[in-house]
């Protein structure tokens, strides 16, 4: 609160910059100078808390390295396959099960509860189907982004306004137009969310079933630089990884927001 | 003037609908024995208690109800499914929040396939109709609720049906909102020569919009009595300190207390019935 | 219209649509333990479904699943209780400073979105390889949920509400209890079922993957003894267990709602 109060009579002195931003510039300061000061004093075990300089050495270091973009290729092109299978599926049975509430009933609830069950366990069982390579990576991917695809497509699909169906109707469309000009479109949302979920799902599987057992791909790397104790390195590759998979996540929802409408 | 034309050259023809739903609680009989003709170029209204079927019957005419018995008919032939002279608008919210106003109002001329010049123009036409000209590219979202049904008035005038069917449009509306869309309505009707059957639940709107007043009775909803309305025309909504129209008003108020009385009654048992099974 | 059918055919469908899932599950059951019988399947990739049903009585005589259980189930209350207080205060502090507020929430939702549990060797180094690496790796995974329904809650609660806490002239802190909380509560406990979720999942999740702990390090050790039977039990077995604590926790949620 202290803090606070300070910060407003700064903000009065310098108009140019936000108390949320002036707040948010010293949140980080001061982190990052405790980082420092932990870092410095020795207390912890060595390197846990590498020096700030090292690892923005280490930061440099990895994204001049070739052999990082090769891993970093391997890994998205895995995503970019479970997304692809798991999402097409996922699609498919969305709207099979959004637009049949019988087969809806029938088979809903084993993929509701499904859901949300840790999806690395089946590890194993991929390995055992599709060998150690990356096709049991893609396939943990596409297991874990299959879910929330089906499940928010299907959610969706029963959300459509029924008096916007019932337009359509009053109009006499067709199957076709009803499909193109009113199912579809009002379902963007929660087919884009599904896809922004199903995104990261997949990049959390594929990237723990790399870090369990591979010899590629980022989650190869941070483990790597576990068993060789090069925290810095590890660090690295964890910022630069959250960056990016918070960049793609803002980016998919900026995708759907754009025509968001708020209804009173 | 309505009750100067004959009632054979009927645009519409309701004939002893009957509706019954089953519900968990046994079957409940929605609208029963209700038959009813509309002249062509007429102000037609339903008005009746809630829980009377009303929205039933809108259901049934606008052919987005299959299961009924009775035979409604346009223009001679009896109609199975929506049918092209009915355009409908509904009460709820109905514009698609993903179309521009114009693109909105255009939909059912998209629909038959007209160029994309010609039914934007169209659309222009319509939009100006109904005073939201200057709106053409905003999205329904940009709208407030009152000229969010007034696009979706012009939509369906945009397919120029032969019989404009309307269930309680300004029902989501302010008091101010609904006595002004009203006016617009009113004008729109009569500038178009609209035949159009308007159900609602207020009887300020209905006596003063219609030519002909049907009221229903609570469940079943039966006709207990079709009113004419004999005020000059054209009406505004200044007409309603006038003493002819309070005489109408409180004619069709007395026909209605009992039934909403009796609504409430019904609505008040199957509370406490409900209480009951759940204690 | 659809709304009169479905009444109609009620009567029946409700019991037949779940009859024909479990039905077809049961089916599918079957048809992989005759494929495996006759041989198209390999039963070196697939063990059959009665080879399964029968190791998991191993599982509990051999493999302490039961011991398993509550150690795994122990690191989630221990991570629940701790996201629970933490999360719902931090949450707080943040909704009543609403410079933080502006300043953090965007921050929170963010960190939601990164993929947290790949820090699992990060934490192992900070840790140790031993329960509380689990427990940390639960703890933050759950935490954001927790923190933004909070906010949610709070900042949710219908004006008139505060309005009327007004003009009985509450206090603050009487506000905030007698009011705001009562009021949010219900958005904290969905908060903190997704919380429950995500952890849970991490828990073991995490103990597959450093074989340490409870359920989730049955699975590795059976897969690395090449157990398939046992592998596959043990899946059954957490998929059971995480099946049940959704049902239970939704069932709290439902009876925490209050009827409106």
């Amino acid at each position: 609160m202290a803090e606070t109060g300070r910060l407003r009579q700064a903000a009065v002195a310098a108009p140019l910059l936000s108390p949320v931003t002036l707040l948010r510039v010293a949140i980080i300061l001061g982190v990052l100078a405790v980082w420092e000061f932990l870092a410095d004093s020795g207390w912890l075990y060595r390197d846990v808390v590498p020096s700030l300089l090292s690892i923005g050495r280490a930061l440099a270091a990895l994204l001049s390295d070739r052999n990082y973009y090769f891993n970093l290729g391997v890994t998205a092109a895995e995503i970019g396959a479970a997304l692809a299978i798991g999402g097409t599926t996922g699609l498919a049975v969305g709207l099979l099960l959004g637009g049949n509430r019988f087969l809806s009933k029938a088979f809903e609830p084993y993929l509701y509860y499904l859901g949300p069950t840790p999806k690395i366990i089946f590890f194993p069982v991929m390995i055992m189907w599709f060998g150690v390579g990356p096709e049991s990576k893609v396939a943990l991917g596409t297991l874990s982004c299959f879910f929330p695809v089906a499940l928010n497509v299907a959610a969706g699909m029963r959300q459509i306004d029924r008096v916007l169906i019932r337009v359509g109707e009053s109009f006499r469309a067709t199957t076709a137009q009803m499909v193109s000009k009113i199912y579809l479109p009002a379902m963007r949302h929660p087919i884009i969310n599904g896809v922004r979920l199903g995104f990261g799902f997949a990049l959390i599987g594929t990237l723990l079933a790399e870090t369990k057992l591979s010899n590629k791909g980022i989650g190869f790397l941070i483990i790597q630089a576990y068993s060789v104790f090069d925290m810095p390195r590890m660090y690295a590759m964890l910022i630069v990884l959250f960056v990016l998979a918070i960049g793609a996540n803002a980016l998919i929802g900026r995708l759907g927001g754009l025509d968001r409408i708020k209804r009173t | 003037m309505a009750l100067a034309q004959a009632s054979a050259d009927a645009i519409l023809v309701a004939d002893d609908i009957f509706v019954q739903f089953n519900t968990p609680e046994g079957p409940i009989t929605a609208v029963d024995n209700v038959s009813f003709k509309v002249r062509p170029s007429e102000f037609f209204s339903v008005i009746g208690p809630s829980g009377c079927g009303k929205s039933t019957l809108f259901n049934v005419i606008g052919g987005l109800l299959g299961q009924h018995q009775g035979v409604v008919s346009v223009g001679g032939e009896t109609i199975s499914g929506p049918h092209k002279s009915i355009g409908m608008v509904f009460q709820e919210e109905s514009t698609f929040p993903w179309r521009t106003v114009v693109d909105n109002v255009a939909f059912p001329l998209e629909l038959v396939g007209m160029p994309k010049g010609k039914r934007a123009e169209r659309a222009r036409h319509f939009i100006r109709m109904v005073g939201l000209d200057g709106f053409e590219n905003r999205y329904p979202g940009e709208l407030s609720g009152g000229m969010r049904q007034r696009v979706s008035l012009a939509r369906t005038l945009a397919s120029e049906p032969k019989i404009l069917l309307m269930d309680e449009p300004f029902a989501a509306l302010d008091e101010q909102t609904r006595l002004l869309l009203g006016d617009k309505v009113l004008q729109i009707q009569q500038q178009l020569k609209q035949t159009t059957l308007l159900i609602t639940h207020n009887i300020t709107e209905a006596v003063q919009m219609s030519d002909r007043i049907l009221v229903m009775t609570y469940r079943p909803g039966k006709v207990k009595r079709i009113v004419d309305i004999d005020l000059p025309r054209p009406r505004t909504s200044e007409i309603v300190s006038s003493e002819a129209f309070g005489r109408y008003v409180a004619q069709i108020w007395n026909d209605l207390r009992e039934e909403a009385n009796r609504g409430m009654r019904d609505e008040e048992k199957h509370m406490l019935n409900q209480d009951e099974r759940t204690a | 219209m659809t709304l009169v059918v479905a009444h109609t055919r009620r009567s029946y469908r409700s019991y037949a649509a779940p009859m024909v899932g479990l039905g077809s599950f049961i089916a599918f059951v079957l048809l992989v333990e005759v494929l495996i019988r006759i041989g198209a399947l390999n039963r070196f990739i697939i063990p059959a479904p009665s080879e399964i049903i029968a190791s998991f009585g191993r599982l509990f005589l051999e493999e302490n699943i039961v011991q398993r259980f509550i150690f795994t189930a122990a690191e989630c209350i221990a991570a629940g209780v701790m996201v629970t207080v933490c999360g719902v205060t931090i949450g707080v502090v943040m909704q009543r400073f609403s410079l933080l507020q502006r300043a953090c929430e965007t921050w929170v939702a963010a960190f939601a979105s990164a993929p947290l549990v790949l820090a699992y060797p990060l934490f192992m180094v900070i840790f140790g390889r031993n329960a509380w690496t689990i427990i940390m790796m639960g703890f933050f995974s759950a935490l954001p949920p927790v923190i933004l329904k909070t906010i949610e809650g709070i900042s949710g609660t219908r004006k008139v509400l505060v309005n009327v806490g007004r003009s009985f002239n509450l206090t603050g802190t009487q506000q905030f209890w007698k009011i705001l909380f009562p009021a949010a509560l219900p958005t904290i406990f969905v908060g903190v079922r997704l919380g429950l979720i995500f952890a849970l999942i991490n828990i073991v999740g995490t103990e597959f993957l450093i074989n340490f702990g409870g359920l989730g390090q049955l699975i590795n050790d059976l897969a690395e003894r090449y157990d398939l039977a046992g592998t596959y039990a043990a899946i059954c077995f957490v998929i059971l267990v995480s099946v049940l604590f959704f049902i239970v926790l939704e069932k709290a949620e439902r009876w925490l709602r209050p009827v409106d």
